[in-house]
């Protein structure tokens, strides 16, 4: 591989251009390797045809954000010899109960045929809400297994444990086996074991989400004892008292997710587990109040926290982020409350990452404290100054709140709010004047997440962020605005936005058309509720354009459960998908989803 | 042809359609007991027509206890707040199924009284429609109910609905989701 290499580069070299103008082949060399950034990167490609190639033999990682934007084919013939590869299918919203098909798309079985052929410098791959199939991972593992460092099947689903078996056995070299919230099905646990018999050098295992209940303890610490670089792991739920022995021997790992507490009325067994010395992230899963107290003799050393899955009431959560003032990432619910976030301002002044999920929607089944308004967030915004990420679902919101965000958190790069639906009456509505100071006191803000609801936000609110959003590259709004001049106005701002998401909106398909239209820097557009006006998505039509991919997932009833435990149908609206792309509209639809025609629309 | 829709202001709200750009709080919309009106709105008009009009005689009988905690003994013209002994609506557990006393013929209609903001409204109405309204109003917004009887909306209006509303509920996250329905399980 070093050998092709060299002889490229002297190929290069010998093709007789550049002594005069610019910077020789030589200097060159030696500093594009030390060029990562992708739009660096991109920017250099353009400059003449020989800093492309230059860059297409040196580039060592690609991100394809939506797979269907290029081809296998594509990728091969650029980029040869890539060592990394990342690349995303299905809409964000797969991530959410019931929004797009199971089978929509996303397949990766004709990017690890490529990578089976063509790649041969291959050593991580990301796969991000894709489907993948047994059969795949077998092909990645018998032609890439000697080599493999990186495998991530994140938020993935089509494969189950045998698959798993196929990579355990044959990619001694995995660093990383992440599984994370993938859906598998489970056959047996023998796919750990392959794995643990195998592999000396794992660092991260992840199987975090996934309800794999097969594992069994033993491979468990026969993983730990054989892979002395262990460093991250995070598991399905499996009784911590089972844990013992694999904390002994995973005795140098940093991070732990995952593990049960099935007998929260015997706290006093819980003492028999001893955590691993330098462990400072941490989640447990199902943990109560009373054996929170295990954690306490190492809060202190805690960088990160998972309440996601914890049964802990507010008043619990307030006396745990108090023994953690070296806090920099948490994740938990709404269970939390403004009490919690003003023990975090106090307490926990590193803090740069915060995430706040939407817990119970039953009274009962959660604290009564245990809801987010302004409150708490003028509190965490004046105390956490280097906050860098804010994912919050709330119950109530000022527009004090967002120009105390705009104030403060000058370090803010990704910031996303949601309205929840418990409170009727939010009085300080529109947001407006929040959220221009919110956009224009966060000039670091790349990220920017809306989900209000009718009068939330007005079409003068909407114009704001187009005009104050300079350097944000993606967005999901949610019930902003009150007409098509919103979004109208919206869209002659922006300047950045490659990715929009919008739901349970108000716009026409007339307008939706020519905000994508007006957008300079738009490549993907994904609406869920909107305005069907058009017969035939007529109106859509207006945004046809070459290379422009237009998908539509017409309304449809998706059987559910409802809480009655009775199967029942919830209505799910129509989907638009459009997004730019290289390689043509896409040949592997399913029934859920159609391609907009023009020649059948306009026909029809 | 559209089927009659009977619109009831009972709860004293001006209707969405009359202040379109108006960026006044009634854009707030009290999203639960809109819920239930747009629910009583699906159920059969002559039935919600006849009861509305039997409905204050029907008040001033003394309501039978069947299980239903919306019931009160009290008649139409008590004030406002209602002191009753059983908690309001909204606190009703969902996941706890309602008694079910009146098995013998599940259609045999019963008094369903709502006491809202210094109004009363009774409607004769039976089990699995009180059982929707009840859970409308537990939840909120409301997912579409399953209305054997009453005319369905039509696709369109519906989409047409809940696009014009902005109504779809936020949806959950599947981790999390699970999270929340093993936990109902422990």
């Amino acid at each position: 591989m070093e050998e092709s290499y060299n002889r490229k580069m002297n190929n290069l070299n010998c093709s007789g251009c550049g002594v005069g103008g610019g910077m020789s082949d030589v200097v060159l060399e030696c500093v594009m390797p030390y060029i990562h950034d992708p739009r660096d990167r991109d920017a250099v490609s353009l400059v003449c045809r020989r800093w492309y190639e230059l860059d297409a033999i040196t580039r060592k990682h690609v991100t394809i954000a939506l797979c269907y934007s290029t081809s296998p084919d594509r990728l091969q013939r650029r980029f040869k010899h890539l060592e990394s590869l990342k690349m995303k299918g299905k809409p964000r919203a797969a991530m959410f109960f019931n929004l797009i098909p199971e089978d929509w798309g996303g397949f990766v079985t004709p990017w690890v045929n490529e990578i089976a052929e063509s790649f041969n410098c291959l050593k991580s791959l990301h796969f991000r809400r894709m489907i993948v199939k047994d059969s795949d991972l077998e092909l990645l593992a018998s032609s890439r297994g000697r080599v493999l460092e990186v495998l991530k099947l994140d938020k993935c689903s089509g494969f189950s444990t045998d698959g798993l078996s196929h990579i355990g056995r044959s990619c001694r070299q995995l660093r990383t086996l992440f599984l994370e919230e993938s859906g598998i099905a489970e056959k047996d646990g023998d796919w750990l074991h392959e794995l643990a018999t195998n592999n000396t050098v794992l660092q991260t295992l992840n199987f975090y989400m996934t309800d794999l209940t097969k594992v069994r303890m033993e491979d468990l610490e026969l993983l730990a004892k054989n892979c002395r670089s262990l460093v991250s792991v995070k598991i399905s739920d499996f009784e911590l008292l089972e844990l013992v022995g694999f904390f002994r021997y995973a005795s140098a790992i940093e991070e732990f997710c995952g593990g049960s507490f099935n007998e929260p009325d015997q706290p006093g067994k819980y003492a028999a587990v001893i955590f691993p010395p330098k462990l400072c992230r941490l989640g447990l899963t199902y943990m109560e109040k009373n054996v929170m107290s295990i954690v306490f003799p190492f809060a202190s050393l805690l960088k990160k926290l998972d309440l996601l899955y914890v049964l802990l009431g507010t008043e619990d959560h307030c006396v745990l982020v108090q023994r953690c003032p070296n806090l920099e990432v948490l994740e938990t619910r709404n269970v939390i409350g403004d009490r919690g976030l003003e023990a975090l301002a106090q307490s926990c002044k590193r803090l740069k990452r915060l995430r706040i999920e939407r817990g119970a929607d039953e009274q009962e089944m959660e604290d009564v404290d245990g809801r987010v308004s302004q409150r708490g967030l003028i509190a965490l915004a004046q105390g956490c100054l280097e906050l860098e990420y804010i994912a919050v679902y709330v119950s109530d919101i000022s527009n004090a709140a967002l120009e105390h965000l705009g104030a403060y958190s000058k370090n803010l790069n990704d910031f996303r709010l949601v309205l929840l639906d418990q409170e009727e009456m939010i009085p300080d509505l529109p947001l407006d004047n929040g959220v221009r100071a919110l956009l224009r006191g966060c000039e670091k803000l790349q990220r920017f997440g809306l989900y209000l609801r009718p009068g939330g936000l007005s079409d003068v609110g909407l114009g704001y962020i187009g005009q104050y959003s300079r350097h944000v590259r993606w967005m999901i709004l949610g019930s902003v605005g009150e007409s098509d001049e919103g979004l109208l106005a919206f869209s002659t701002g922006c300047p950045s936005l490659q990715k929009l998401e919008m739901r349970a909106c108000c716009f026409t398909e007339s307008a939706l058309a020519r905000a994508a239209l007006q957008l300079t820097s738009l490549r993907y557009l994904w609406v869920q509720g909107y305005r069907e006006t058009s017969t035939g998505h007529r109106d859509l039509l207006t945004m046809v354009r070459p290379f422009w991919n237009i998908e539509l997932i017409p309304s449809r009833k998706v059987p559910t459960v409802n809480n009655a435990g009775e199967n029942d149908f919830d209505d799910n609206p129509a989907h638009i998908l459009a997004y730019y792309s290289l390689a043509g509209p896409r040949t592997d639809f399913p029934d859920t989803v159609k391609p907009l025609d023009p020649a059948k629309v306009v026909a029809a | 042809m559209s089927r009659a829709t009977v619109e009831l202001d009972f709860f004293g709200m001006s209707k969405e359609s009359s202040s379109s750009s108006s960026k006044s709080k009634f854009l707030n919309r009290q999203r639960s007991f809109r819920d239930i009106q747009s629910a009583i709105s699906k159920m059969n008009p002559e039935l919600l027509k006849s009861v509305i009009a039997s409905g204050s005689a029907a008040s001033n009988k003394s309501t039978p206890d069947n299980g239903n905690q919306m019931s009160s003994n009290k008649s139409f013209s008590v004030p406002s707040t209602p002191k009753q002994e059983q908690p309001p609506f909204p606190a009703l557990p969902v996941h706890l199924p309602l008694p079910r006393l009146n098995l013998e013929n599940p259609l045999e209609t019963a008094p369903l009284t709502i006491f809202y903001n210094g109004t009363v409204a009774v409607f004769d109405v039976p089990r699995d429609k009180a059982e929707n309204i009840l859970k409308l109003a537990e939840k909120g917004i409301s997912k579409t109910v399953v209305e054997p009887v009453a005319d369905p909306r039509t696709d369109h209006q519906q989409k047409l609905l809940e696009s014009l509303d902005g109504d779809l509920p936020i949806a959950r996250r599947k981790s999390l989701q699970r999270f929340l329905e093993k936990r109902k399980e422990r």
